[in-house]
């Protein structure tokens, strides 16, 4: 009995008001933590996102009359063929852009973990050049290689006694060009986040691969890529939204016909569309409206890579 | 209605006054300062750096916000409500939205716009005359049209060299894509850079009637004379002289350089350009009649934004620098055509010589092909039209487009693009 009173006095004796106290800042301080990002998402993620969708409702001139218009702006937008053009280039840019990229990123990524891989630093860190380039530069080495009566890749293919071919006003070519520049610029991005998932993979695995007959290109399949599961599932995703709103470089490539990008707006994407109708025509309602449906595709498309991409299973690449 | 009119003019002629005796010292400390937004290749410096020589206690802040496009949506934007500038250059063809909406702006006539309104091609200043009567710009330069050609190119090609006898050599359009004709036969290269700005751009813009007929109403479709224009166009694509380069393109600029096409349509504010783009084909160029003699493509005006915080400073600027005199020292500097045309025939403008265009006297060439103008209406969608027939020209020359169906094609996507 003796000795389990003051055992016990030791567990109450906690100063009865500080407890409460501390509690409270204990259970306070994780969400004041990460009340900065939450606070600057809402003051310039979340408000404007709602109020482009208020927006969408008006007739909306920004130096104007704000008219109450409804459901106008979408349906005129869905019988709007410059929206359903922009919708095919902004897919077709995408997915000629993102399959090569995460491709050439998983094999690069593959062959830059290597283990007899020499200057392996010096390799890994040339990845990051192209992202840190800035985007215009890109556009304006691009466009000088890919154009019609000056550019380099036309003066190959002029020696070869081939007609020039006009990348820029041409439906395909033109999206070939974004999607070279886009592919261009982060494929490396991407090779070093899978880098970096790999070399949390067990060198053992290789090796005992290697004892048991495995060549490189099996490793990769068997190995490489049901590691990287996770991290090619958010790749995709980053990669898909990132690729819908794709806004600069078909800015850049046709820099003419600024927002239509080409004459019969061959490359022109949602984004663009909507900086043509925001601050080309200041139809500042119309433009929220395609902001709205450039928000729904993202979200679809992000939710039906995120189901996709997670059926990638080990020994099923 | 007479009356309005008459309550009007009181107000005018009471703010006129305390306009003129901005100089008090209470008001002097915000007459001392003001913030400009001017567009980048029309050196506004050369102007602000004049000012200044005369009004050195004035301190004028200049910023050089992007194209003129850009200028016009960053003062949207800022109209909408960002911090606007005390002035702001708008390029013509951006005006008729600001024109439309003029409650953003000081109306001018407030500050004494009307004692100088006079002084302004007519057609010039009422493009910035609101439905209210109210004036929001001041025309700063118009754009006077000719033809640049390669003397160089032409001798090599056997035509004439002499400006006078090349300008014979087009009197129509019709006769200038002979000219090319006969140029890229002898040669086998392009005559000019492109269709649509180069030959579509000039005819359209020597229309008595543009898009819109005077009473504002659309008329793109069936004005008999835009679809002259835009023929035109396709007749030069089906001729094969183009050397199919995008205006102000990169490819364009090479082209330039190297005399890929002998001739460029050049308003008077595009001299500055070519000899920034190729500065080794000094001496090598000189000026024609435009085919047709008369026409005007581009210019620009000051206007000064409702809450402006020191439009008296601005409205001191824009009275001094586009006076008559100093739009006519403004040309003699920088190139840009006065919109005064009481200084059309003074000696110090028709006296003026570009050596880098063979000496050609462009005070006279360009104040020529202004004073024959037949001017039209620039509407709120006046810009979208002419970018959709450009385009649609475009489409055929690279190629992709069936020449016949063209003028459908642009009239479908202007719909499209009007929304209506």
């Amino acid at each position: 009995m003796t000795t389990i009173s003051p055992a016990r006095a030791t567990i109450t004796p906690p100063p009865a008001p500080a407890a409460p106290r501390r509690r409270l800042t204990d259970i306070l301080a994780p969400y004041a933590y990460i009340a900065p990002f939450f606070a600057i998402f809402a003051v310039f993620g979340l408000i404007p996102l709602l109020f482009t969708f208020y927006v969408a409702l008006f007739d909306w001139n920004p130096i104007g009359d704000h008219v109450f218009i409804g459901w106008d702006n979408f349906t005129r937008l869905f019988g709007d063929v410059r929206f359903w053009n922009a919708v095919r280039n902004t897919i077709s840019i995408w997915f000629l852009s993102n399959v090569p990229q995460l491709a050439f990123a998983l094999l690069l990524a593959h062959l830059l973990n290597h283990v007899r891989l020499r200057f392996a630093v010096f390799f890994r860190m040339s990845m990051l050049v192209p992202y840190i380039t800035s985007v215009a530069a890109t556009a304006i080495v691009f466009s000088q290689i890919f154009d019609r009566d000056y550019g380099l890749l036309n003066w190959l293919i002029g020696l070869f006694g081939f007609e020039h071919i006009d990348f820029v006003q041409s439906v395909w070519g033109s999206h070939v060009l974004i999607a070279v520049m886009v592919t261009w610029r982060w494929t490396g991005y991407t090779t070093l986040l899978y880098l970096a998932s790999l070399q949390a993979v067990p060198r053992g695995i290789y090796e005992a691969a290697a004892v048991d007959g495995a060549g490189t290109w099996r490793q990769f399949l068997h190995i490489t890529i049901p590691s990287l599961r996770p991290v090619i599932v958010f790749t995709i995703v980053t990669s898909t939204i990132y690729g819908l709103q794709i806004f600069t470089e078909p800015l850049l490539v046709s820099r003419t016909t600024l927002n239509t990008c080409g004459a019969v707006r061959q490359c022109q994407t949602l984004t663009l569309f909507l900086y043509e109708q925001g601050f080309g025509q200041f139809e500042f309602g119309y433009a929220s409206a395609i902001g709205v449906a450039l928000f729904l595709m993202v979200v679809v498309f992000a939710g039906i890579n995120f189901y996709l991409s997670t059926r990638i299973r080990p020994g099923r690449p | 209605m007479v009356a309005a009119v008459g309550s009007a003019l009181a107000v005018l002629a009471m703010s006129g006054c305390s306009g003129s005796s901005g100089g008090t010292p209470s008001e002097s400390a915000a007459g001392k300062s003001f913030e400009f937004w001017s567009f980048t290749g029309i050196n506004q410096k050369a102007d602000v750096a004049k000012y200044k020589e005369k009004r050195p206690d004035v301190e004028v802040k200049l910023t050089e916000v992007g194209g003129a496009t850009e200028t016009a949506q960053a003062l949207t934007t800022a109209l909408a409500g960002g911090k606007v500038p005390d002035l702001v250059l708008i390029q013509g063809d951006n005006l008729p939205k600001f024109v439309q909406q003029p409650q953003n702006f000081v109306d001018l006539r407030t500050l004494g716009a009307d004692k100088m309104k006079s002084d302004y091609l007519d057609w010039v200043i009422s493009q910035s005359v609101a439905k209210d009567g109210s004036i929001i710009g001041i025309p700063t330069d118009v754009g006077g049209m000719a033809v640049a050609y390669r003397t160089d190119l032409f001798k090599e090609a056997g035509l004439p060299t002499d400006r006078d006898e090349v300008s014979k050599l087009w009197p129509t359009w019709d006769a200038f894509i002979e000219t090319g004709k006969k140029y890229t036969a002898a040669t086998g290269k392009a005559f000019i850079d492109n269709a649509g700005t180069g030959i579509f751009y000039q005819a359209v813009n020597q229309v008595s009637q543009k898009y819109y007929d005077p009473a504002g109403n659309p008329v793109y479709d069936k004005n008999p004379e835009v679809k002259a224009a835009f023929d035109l166009g396709l007749k030069a694509v089906a001729a094969k002289i183009t050397a199919r380069q995008a205006s102000f393109s990169d490819a364009w600029s090479a082209g330039i350089k190297k005399g890929d096409f002998a001739v460029i349509a050049a308003p008077s504010w595009m001299l500055g350009q070519l000899k920034d783009n190729a500065p080794d084909t000094k001496g090598k160029w000189d000026l024609a009649k435009i085919p047709g003699g008369a026409g005007n493509w581009g210019g620009s005006y000051l206007a000064i934004p409702k809450r402006a915080k020191n439009p008296k400073a601005a409205w001191e600027y824009i009275s001094s620098t586009q006076s008559p005199q100093g739009q006519l020292q403004h040309f003699t500097e920088a190139g840009s055509l006065p919109t005064t045309p009481s200084v059309y025939k003074d000696p110090k403008l028709t006296s003026v010589k570009e050596p880098f265009f063979n000496d050609a006297p462009i005070g006279t060439i360009y104040t020529d092909s202004l004073l024959g103008l037949k001017p039209f209406l620039i509407g709120p969608d006046s810009a979208v039209m002419g970018q959709e027939f450009l385009n649609a020209i475009t489409n055929v020359e690279q190629g992709k487009g069936d020449p016949a169906k063209a003028w459908d094609a642009a009239l479908t996507a202007i719909r499209t693009a009007i929304g209506g």
